[in-house]
């Protein structure tokens, strides 16, 4: 009897191993295939580094951990919970009751994120905890193990900030080297593969993740700490003279290599850090922008300036844009009126075209009537008889709406383009605006148009449009692709990529270059040079100054100023161009505030890259070095009374480890500077 | 034989020979010397018992090692850290087996069986003092650096005191109050299996080994049809309070309760053991997947190598393998019946009896666990799941079979 029970219930276990074979074969092999989740993670590639040109590291790539959470092994015994979650609490912080909310709704998971980014000292002491070998060992604390990953740190703050740019949580590049190098940077991830093996085994096979390159800047480090120090004590200067906020709106400030189109420095204020990209710091004083990225005007075209019951009041896509604005590197993906700086390039076109030769004169009465305007000289009193070369120097639009005259519309034309105003510079940084539409063309240009372009306005530059242009200038004509990355080197050292000075063309021939450098050089050293105050003592310099309206015309209140120039005056190795935006100032108007950082900065660089000191240092000069000297950190002696001459070289001090280095930017700029001399 | 020629000697036998040994004059059996037996007996030897068990035991380290290398390796370090540990279990089961199949003489258990019953259960009680934890559970003895579960010699001790206590009771045992005396005796060790060691399923093992033993001693069908009526409307409408009024979170046999009912719903939780062991089922098809060829036990099943090895066999060895796993177990209590049937001493029958329920009982409540009949409570598939303890007593109780085969008389 009971065996004849016991067939039975054999029989009805057959039948339901048979009937769950019948039923559901197919549907479960599919479901256990679907559940095989090889073992496999991604391992994260180490990001490469960005250095400057002599090796100081502006971002890197640190190990960092996630720490994370394996529910299934903590819950293997009932032992293990509280010991594990009581270390976690007090080693990082974690929030238990977050922590075990989870758990109790996810039993068997065995991959949960706990914190991310820790750094490798936080986790040794955890770690101490869990090692069979340590004292410290605790057998009941299971189930949390640590994934490699790593942070991006940016150990030099917010120096070259918008140049480097920024990554994401998720190891992107935005903005700036970072991003436009992104894929160089990146590296290739690894990947870790658990499969079985043919004796069921478990087996681990890795390919080990690629670190990405490190770029190497045309950036030098010290001459952007320089550059960035001189703009920032203009803006502290200035803030809050004329309106509660920022010294200006923007301030920017290229110093490029003309003889190479190396970038040696570029810096736009108001700066960021990138280690903290959500820092409300900077943004405060800002002008705000709306939706869309325009500056918020009212009805009398007052700007609004960020404070920070405005920021508290923010939606999250507008505060983003107020942070865009910030991020974006003005020196590059701003566009504006350049104004009289442009000037140089009608006088340079015009002469190149034969539409003048350079003994004309003009003679301005303050104004001049083209189409169905008269359209003012800045000094409406006006200037007199005017030559070519005092045009330059006082910045007379009289005389080069006369010169764009003799052009016409096509030839000068002919020569923004030549110049490149119009089109991208193609700089490898992320963000270069686009011109195109902001630069009239042959066919689109009037008479009104050619008149104010000469004197530039009416149309928008950026400002590495404008130094790129400017250097081919007073170089000989050599037009250099601006860059800002001179090298790619592997992860292990070796050179993957020299990106060498391109010449794109010539712009104009040696000898007009020759007559625009004679012109540029009275601006500054001339009795009636409007940029006078930006020659920094003991040197000869060139430039030319500008102050352009900014729309609408009628307010006559917004300007924005600048100098470009040039050093050594009658050999120029590097070409400098600072913009005011918008000064905080009750007058706007006046290049002073261009030229004096221009001063100041190329006070301290030309020094520090070698060029030595042609010009007679006046006792005032030299105690205002002295003074100097006290309050910043120069890298050089000053030259002592005997050396007048300028003969020695004023060498940087030895305190500057990065001597050692071979100073790429100078060597370079030594090297070809003999290129366009040879040219004539 | 036919299937109802083995049901009638089964049933019938020993209740006859019962009836027969009343008769006066008879001498007693049970008291007679070992000695003056041995040239009366047959000495038979059931080599297809031992056959099977071999069988059993050999398949069973294979499927073993199938199925536990991958999780050894994974914790261990060394895929056969399981089969090394079962493999000398099985070794010292063997040598345990041949020994109490020739010495001593099985009728010396009956004296032996109250000293069992209570060696049972102060190995139980040692627990709470000495007890070993593993997996959640206070279930494990440490003796010489052997770990040992009395809960499975709690099993081999309640069929010798039981087959030792009817065959005293005689007639008693087959009336309402002896029955009830008998079934009483069980409790205590009952109780204790499963408070003590919180092992539900050895507590029912032991429960239904006293039942199906005292079926078979006792005459009627009506009263064990009230208890399994009983005990079904019972379980049925626990089950049923349970899963309407109880909180699935309250106790984890709830929990199992509710996973079973609907598994998929609890698909990451309670469920999660039994769906996949139907997986692997599933999805191994009417050959399998081969040999070793196993995806779920990967990881998938938790405790395969306990409870779930089964599972493993069905995806592997395919339906195909999976009902001859049954027909070998069905071909091993067919043997047993043969040998209790042919027993004419109560005593001896009984034992035989109670293995016979033993391993019946574990097969059924195992695969029944497997292919989610009944709500999952962990009880292992004899001979072949991983257990030393389990292994070594289920032997014994071969051991013990084949010691009663040997004394049949011509």
């Amino acid at each position: 009897m009971v065996f004849l029970i016991v067939l039975a219930v054999f029989v009805v276990l057959g039948m339901r191993l048979y009937l769950i074979v019948r039923d559901n074969s197919e549907s479960y092999k599919r479901q256990v295939l679907s559940q095989q989740q090889y073992d496999s993670r991604t391992l994260a590639a180490r990001r490469g580094r960005i250095v400057d040109a002599n090796g100081t590291v502006f971002a890197l790539s640190e190990r960092v951990y996630n720490i994370i959470l394996d529910t299934k092994a903590v819950l293997e015994k009932d032992s293990y919970l509280g010991p594990t979650m009581a270390a976690l609490v007090s080693k990082f912080g974690i929030d238990e009751e977050t922590v075990l909310t989870y758990i109790n709704t996810h039993q068997g998971s065995r991959y949960y994120v706990l914190k991310r980014t820790v750094p490798y000292e936080q986790i040794t002491a955890f770690r101490d905890l869990m090692d069979e070998e340590s004292e410290n060992y605790n057998e009941n604390i299971r189930g949390v193990w640590f994934e490699e990953g790593y942070r991006r740190a940016y150990p030099n703050g917010s120096l070259a900030g918008s140049v480097i740019g920024f990554t994401t949580s998720d190891g992107n590049g935005l903005y700036g080297v970072e991003e436009y190098y992104n894929d160089v940077l990146s590296g290739t991830p690894g990947r870790e593969y658990g499969y079985l093996g043919d004796d069921a085994n478990p087996q681990y096979t890795v390919i080990p993740a690629s670190a990405g390159n490190t770029v190497v800047l045309t950036i030098d480090s010290n001459i952007q700490a320089m550059v960035e120090r001189n703009i920032r004590e203009f803006a502290e200067a200035h803030e809050n003279v004329a309106r509660r906020a920022d010294g200006a709106h923007n301030i920017g400030c290229i110093i490029q290599n003309v003889n190479t189109g190396e970038i040696l420095a570029m810096a736009s204020y108001p700066d960021y850090s990138p280690a903290d990209t959500q820092n409300r710091t900077p943004l405060l004083g800002r002008p705000m922008v709306d939706e869309q990225g325009n500056y918020v005007r009212d009805a009398a075209n007052e700007y609004t300036y960020l404070t920070e019951e405005l920021l508290d009041g923010m939606e999250y896509d507008l505060l983003m844009q107020q942070y865009n604005a910030l991020w974006r590197n003005f020196c590059v993906s701003d566009t504006y009126e350049p104004g009289s700086v442009v000037k140089p390039f009608t006088v340079a076109a015009a002469i190149e075209s034969g539409a003048i030769v350079g003994n004309e004169w003009y003679q301005c009465n303050g104004q001049l009537h083209v189409g169905d305007y008269d359209i003012a000289c800045h000094n409406t009193a006006g200037h007199g008889p005017v030559s070519v070369q005092r045009g330059i120097e006082v910045s007379c639009n009289v005389a080069m709406m006369h010169i764009g005259a003799s052009m016409g519309i096509s030839d000068f034309s002919k020569y923004q383009n030549v110049f490149n105003f119009g089109l991208r510079t193609g700089i490898d940084l992320a963000g270069e605006a686009r011109t195109q539409d902001l630069v009239f063309g042959a066919d689109q240009m009037g008479e009104t148009e050619l008149a104010t372009y000469t004197f530039g306005q009416g149309f928008n530059v950026t400002m590495i449009e404008t130094i790129s242009a400017f250097s081919s200038l007073v170089n000989g004509g050599y037009y250099y692709e601006p860059h800002v990355v001179k090298r790619v080197v592997s992860d292990s050292g070796a050179t993957v990529k020299n990106i060498e000075p391109r010449v794109l063309k010539q712009t104009v021939s040696a000898t007009t270059s020759d007559i625009i450098r004679n012109y540029c050089n009275t601006v500054v050293s001339g009795q009636e040079g409007s940029g006078k105050s930006a020659r920094p003592a003991g040197y000869r310099i060139g430039g030319k100054t500008g102050t352009a309206e900014t729309l609408p015309r009628t307010q006559k209140k917004w300007f924005v100023v600048s100098f470009m120039g040039y050093a050594p005056a009658d050999n120029p190795q590097i070409a400098i161009y600072v913009v005011v935006d918008r000064p905080n100032a009750a007058e706007q108007d006046s290049s002073r505030y261009a030229t004096g950082i221009v001063k100041n900065i190329l006070t301290e660089v030309l020094p520090y890259l070698g060029i030595p000191m042609t010009e007679e240092l006046t006792t005032e000069e030299r105690e205002e070095l002295h003074k100097m000297r006290e309050h910043t950190y120069m890298l050089y002696d000053l030259p002592e009374e005997e050396s007048e001459e300028g003969t020695e070289e004023t060498e940087p001090s030895e305190e500057e480890p990065q001597e050692d280095v071979p100073e790429g930017g100078r060597t370079t700029a030594s090297e070809t500077r003999e290129e366009p001399e040879q040219t004539p | 034989m036919t299937g109802s020629a083995v049901r009638k000697q089964a049933v019938a036998m020993p209740r006859e020979k019962a009836v027969i040994r009343r008769m006066p004059g008879r001498p007693q059996v049970t008291e007679a010397p070992v000695t003056a037996e041995k040239e009366k007996t047959t000495g038979y030897v059931d080599y297809s018992l031992i056959l099977i068990v071999f069988f059993l035991c050999i398949f069973g380290l294979i499927m073993l090692f199938s199925t536990s290398s991958f999780e050894a390796g994974m914790k261990f370090g060394d895929t056969t850290y399981y089969l090394k540990r079962q493999l000398a279990a099985c070794t010292l089961g063997i040598g345990v087996m041949f020994l109490l199949s020739v010495f001593p003489h099985y009728r010396l258990l009956k004296p032996l069986a109250m000293p069992a019953y209570l060696f049972a259960a102060g190995l139980i009680l040692l627990i709470i003092p000495y007890g070993y934890e593993a997996n959640g559970a206070k279930r494990w003895l440490y003796l010489w650096k052997i770990s040992i579960q009395p809960a499975e010699v709690a099993k081999f001790a309640m069929i010798v005191f039981l087959a030792a206590l009817i065959t005293t009771m005689r007639e008693k045992a087959k009336s309402w109050k002896g029955f009830l005396f008998c079934f009483l005796t069980t409790v205590p060790i009952v109780v204790m299996i499963y408070k003590i060691t919180e092992n539900l399923s050895s507590a029912i093992i032991v429960l239904g080994i006293a039942m199906i033993m005292l079926f078979v001693a006792t005459p009627g069908y009506k009263r064990f049809v009230a208890i399994a009526a009983g005990a079904t409307a019972a379980v049925t409408g626990i089950i049923y309070y349970i899963l309407n009024y109880a909180d699935p979170t309250q106790s984890v046999r709830f929990a199992r309760i509710f996973a079973w009912n609907d598994l998929e719903a609890y698909a990451s939780g309670k469920g999660y053991q039994p769906l996949q062991a139907l997986y692997a089922i599933g999805s191994g098809g009417i050959f399998g997947k081969g040999l070793g060829q196993s995806i779920q036990k990967t990881g998938f099943i938790p405790e395969v190598q306990n409870d779930m090895i089964f599972s493993i066999i069905c995806e592997e060895l395919g339906l195909f393998g999976g009902i001859a796993v049954l027909v070998m177990f069905f071909l091993l209590l067919w043997r047993l019946v043969i040998i209790a049937s042919n027993t004419e001493d109560l005593f001896g029958s009984l034992l035989v009896i109670g293995v016979m329920g033993h391993i019946s009982i574990q097969v059924i409540l195992n695969i029944a666990v497997v292919t989610s009949l009944i709500p999952n409570t962990g009880i292992t598939l004899p001979f072949i799941s991983y257990g030393g303890s389990a292994i070594v007593m289920q032997l014994a109780e071969i051991g013990v079979v084949m010691n009663v085969a040997r004394r049949i008389r011509t």
